[in-house]
């Protein structure tokens, strides 16, 4: 790997010691900012599959639906009877000491990286071959089957939803619930980061690039392209699922269609973002979440009633004016900052030559 | 890179300088005004449900404010609140309660519509010690989980049909009677569900059918075709207004003939006027009617908080508005007992609560749900074109006597 230059090592620092300092900065914020997280991982995560693969999916929100259900099944079940917490009358009550409530959750987490990943692989088995319109689609149809299998299930709550259990009472400081959500879904967020850049410093994004840009000679070059999709949706699996379990104990209440499965939000504001920012960069995401989230926390609650027909706004303009994001137009207009080397003779003689 | 690192830093300054000036407002009771935060659904499905409720709020806060508004401490207080839209989703009802919260800074807050909402939005009052008055979250697991600071104006929600069902046991001379029943997957639905399961158990009623209906409901053919074919004694349907118009709309389309047709959201859903003589003889499940002899000092009694209502928002007020309309007067009446703005003061002032309102006694069982006030029937009937509810049970209110059963589709003009 290149090593790390000086400047961007000042960059890194800088925004571990912000997200670090930031619940304690703007303490009013944490839940937003917890938010913020997710949706960065989320939108990092689809652009490995839709920006660097070119297989536009809809389906990553199966991956963080599935989380979040694990997570919250595996807390509960790992010390009481599942069964008994989610019925629907819900006449007892089951308390989890703090000790059980962060066992739980860890164990819940793990699981909840591993099997999404697992189920990625074994659907994208069957079809990964899809190409084009005809995976995404595909994928539309995954999201919203596992809502609707979710809500029949009575294990899970059903249509009533699942009530996560709540933070232990234990803990009397009313801060600890936001903080500790906030460190868990930023070290996931520097995580998913990590990995993402080493995965931009290797061959495996070569390859990744050479199926987008045409799967056909990728294969005639000898490169075995399913293997390489398939790995590479499971990887946006596994942080998709850690996001889901993340969210899942924050929002306290899953239900099957509108939380979990949630495609109709989440599903499409994960591809909205990282379009927003340039898809197929590093840094598009992050920038394109970050300022997604800004203009819906800032500016939804100032337009009543009004902010879908925004949001439907935002979607035209980004495609029309920034069809390939902001990280894209930037480039456009400062080529040189992104390192790449422009010759002036060459490009003068261009215009002249016009 | 490192030149948009420069960019970024830069970014990220202007945020973080944006957030800081942000944090500003912070006060429950501003200057003469309490302020009360609620996120109501203003967009998606329950935004119909959403707009009753607010409206709701709405009348009783510009009725409490006109007629002296509330006094605590010898000093004239006005009720405000500060409104988000949820969506329809719980995941942006948890997240803006939070808003409401730690940003706005409210310390008293209203229900949402919906229980599947208030489940969403009850974990955070609680966390935060919020006192929460709600009057639209009638799911039964709302009031067995412990929650202290969670209150109801209205019935649970397993309480909605149980009665329908006794009804009809009744007019089948005490013996159980088959049921076919569809709910939709959702919390509120699904708990007026296990108040049928619970109510044929105790009557020896047969349930045949029991059907999921999916939650944007537009569509339940497959159901009422069944229907058709073992024609139960009494078909129960419930999915909030959606479900009501499309039970009715394709019940009167597919000409089933049932006996009884018990729902619940008829009056949210507006049946009698957008479905007229369609939906004549469905029986309802109401938390409130306007001929009910309950009466209190701001709004007189039903009918005239109905014709209030009617002159401010254009139209006949369902259940959904008188109930949160009661909410707000629950929260004077606490705000004046406690004579603080203390949070812990104001909710032991809730929990001994005990009153009148035009929408019916309010008192609190340990759970936070109203015991003092009974569900009600009614039956949508018509004379010519013109139609309207009619309170059929219970018999103290009735108005009219109970129709059964209902006659064929060839039979009615």
């Amino acid at each position: 790997m290149e090593k790390v230059k000086q400047k961007d090592l000042i960059l890194y620092s800088g925004l571990i010691i912000l997200g670090l300092a930031a619940p304690y900065l703007f303490s009013a914020f944490k839940v937003q900012l917890t938010y913020l997280c997710v949706l960065i991982v989320l939108a990092m995560t689809w652009n490995l599959q839709g920006g660097e693969m070119g297989y536009n999916t809809f389906g990553n929100i199966l991956f963080y639906g599935l989380g979040m259900y694990l997570t919250a099944s595996v807390q509960v079940g790992m010390f009481f009877p599942l069964a008994e917490w989610t019925e629907s009358g819900g006449e007892k009550t089951f308390v989890h000491t703090t000790a059980q409530y962060f066992q739980g959750i860890g164990v819940g987490l793990l699981v909840s990286a591993i099997i999404p990943a697992i189920i990625a692989g074994a659907i994208g088995y069957a079809i990964l071959g899809l190409r084009g319109h005809y995976f995404a689609i595909c994928t539309l149809g995954l999201g919203i089957a596992a809502g609707e299998i979710a809500g029949g299930i009575e294990i899970i709550g059903a249509g009533q939803g699942f009530t996560t259990p709540p933070f232990p009472a234990e803990i009397v400081d009313t801060e600890a619930r936001g903080k500790f959500f906030y460190f868990l879904s930023f070290a996931l967020l520097v995580g998913t980061f990590i990995f993402v850049k080493y995965i931009y410093g290797s061959r495996f994004r070569l390859i990744l690039n050479a199926i987008r840009d045409n799967e056909d000679k990728a294969e005639a070059m000898g490169i075995q392209t399913m293997k390489y999709k398939i790995v590479g949706w499971m990887c946006s699996a596994f942080f998709c699922g850690l996001a889901g379990g993340i969210m899942g104990g924050l929002i306290g209440y899953i239900d099957s269609t509108d939380v979990a499965f949630d495609g109709r939000e989440m599903g499409v504001f994960m591809v909205l973002m990282a379009i927003l920012g340039g898809k197929g960069t590093l840094w598009g995401p992050v920038i394109g979440a970050t300022l997604f989230h800004f203009f819906k926390e800032g500016l939804w609650t100032l337009i009543l009633g009004w902010q879908y027909v925004a949001l439907g706004v935002l979607i035209v303009v980004i495609v029309v004016y920034f069809p390939e994001g902001l990280m894209g137009w930037l480039r456009e207009k400062y080529p040189e900052r992104f390192g790449e080397v422009i010759d002036e003779k060459d490009r003068k003689a261009q215009v002249e030559l016009k | 890179m490192n030149k948009i690192a420069k960019l970024f830093v830069t970014f990220i300054s202007a945020i973080t300088l944006a957030l800081v000036s942000f944090t500003s407002s912070f006060a429950k009771v501003e200057g003469e005004y309490i302020v009360l935060g609620s996120a109501i659904s203003l967009t998606g499905k329950y935004s119909s449900n959403g707009v009753h409720t607010q409206n709701g709020y709405n009348m009783a806060v510009d009725r409490i404010n006109k007629m002296g508004g509330v006094e605590v401490q010898g000093k004239k207080y006005k009720f405000e609140i500060i409104y988000y839209d949820d969506e329809s989703n719980p995941k942006r009802a948890a997240q803006l309660a939070e808003r409401l919260i730690k940003q706005d800074g409210v310390h008293y807050m209203l229900g949402p519509y919906s229980s599947g909402l208030t489940k969403a939005i009850a974990p955070v009052t609680e966390k935060y010690k919020i006192p929460m008055v709600e009057a639209n979250g009638a799911s039964r697991s709302l009031f067995t989980k412990g929650y202290k600071y969670l209150f109801a104006v209205l019935s649970p929600a397993n309480q909605y049909l149980e009665v329908a069902i006794d009804l009809a046991v009744e007019k089948n001379g005490g013996k159980g009677v088959k049921i076919a029943q569809a709910f939709e997957q959702d919390a509120f639905s699904q708990d007026v569900r296990l108040g049928i399961l619970d109510a044929a158990k105790r009557t020896g009623s047969e349930i045949i059918i029991d059907d999921k209906l999916p939650k944007e409901l537009n569509d339940m053919a497959a159901t009422l075709a069944k229907v058709k074919a073992v024609k139960p004694d009494v078909l129960v349907v419930s999915g909030h207004t959606k479900g009501a118009l499309t039970a009715i709309r394709q019940i009167s389309e597919m000409k089933v003939d049932v006996p009884m047709l018990a729902m619940t959201h008829c009056d949210a859903a507006k049946l009698s006027k957008q479905h007229g003589k369609k939906s004549e003889f469905a029986l309802c499940a109401s938390q409130w009617h306007k001929n009910l002899s309950y009466k209190d000092k701001f709004f007189g009694s039903g009918k005239k908080y109905a014709k209030d209502f009617q002159k401010e928002f254009g139209y006949d007020p369902p259940y959904q508005s008188a109930e949160s309309s009661a909410a707000l007067l629950v929260f004077k009446d606490a705000f004046e007992r406690a004579n603080s703005f203390d949070r812990d003061a104001v909710r032991d002032a809730l929990v001994d609560t005990e009153m009148q309102t035009f929408y019916g006694n309010i008192k609190f069982g340990p759970g936070g749900q109203n015991v003092a006030k009974p569900m009600i029937l009614f039956q949508v009937r018509c004379k010519g074109d013109d139609c309207e509810n009619r309170v059929v049970a219970p018999t103290k209110w009735a108005s009219d006597k109970f129709y059964h059963p209902i006659p064929k589709w060839s039979e009615r003009s």
